[in-house]
């Protein structure tokens, strides 16, 4: 990921993210990298949507 | 601190980085200046239209890549990331074309690799893992490594290395 440190011009369209969804809150949200959790709780407990 | 000068070479350089330390690549035309992200953490990228959260492993980098040298360019290097690392900045993608990306003087990378460039406009590529720099310093593959940093075909420039404090 490339970016512009607090403004970017990155093509997010280019970017692939999995859509996942948290087994503790049912936040849904996209995602990249290897060690997902939830952005809302910090719940490990995700799942991929 | 180091220098390094003569032809080009494919081969592997490494140098020891700790999470607390920041260290700089310098040379006559640009900066470069990575950090060890240390530990788990979440990085959302936020557009117009939707949110992303990129998950960031401790070996990953943030590498701030700077059109200039100098002292203030190195301050606003370490600033940038400072801002993403330890302030939970979000990165803000503005729209194609904003006026503000001629602006530029720095691009942020974050992940495993990053891959420096002098043939893209600043913030504007298509390979999510290649960071725009100043010519004499495209081609220079940096990638995170335990307890260091990988450069592959470095072949010019300058270590700095020292404590990431701000303040």
């Amino acid at each position: 990921m490339c970016s512009v440190g607090d403004m970017t011009d990155i093509e997010v369209d280019r970017l692939i993210p999995e859509e996942y969804r948290c087994n503790e809150c049912g936040n849904t949200f996209k995602g990249i990298g290897k060690y997902v959790m939830c952005p809302s709780c910090q719940s490990e407990d995700v799942i991929l949507d | 601190m180091e220098n390094l000068t003569g032809e080009c070479d494919t081969d592997m350089h490494q140098e020891p980085l700790g999470a607390g330390d920041i260290l700089y690549l310098c040379t006559n035309e640009g900066t470069v200046a990575m950090v060890k992200v240390g530990a788990r953490q979440q990085c959302p990228i936020v557009s117009e239209n939707e949110e992303i959260i990129l998950f960031l492993d401790p070996e990953d980098l943030i590498v701030a890549s700077g059109f200039g040298t100098g002292t203030v360019m190195m301050n606003a290097l370490k600033c940038i990331i400072y801002m993403i690392r330890d302030a939970g900045s979000p990165l803000i993608v503005l729209p194609k074309h904003h006026l503000a990306s001629q602006k530029l003087k720095y691009v942020v990378s974050a992940g495993a690799m990053t891959r420096l460039s002098c043939d893209i406009t600043p913030g504007t590529h298509p390979n999510q893992n290649v960071l725009c720099a100043k010519g004499d310093l495209a081609g220079i593959e940096i990638s995170g490594c335990d307890g260091g940093v990988n450069f592959k075909n470095l072949h010019v420039g300058e270590f700095i290395r020292m404590p990431f404090t701000v303040g």
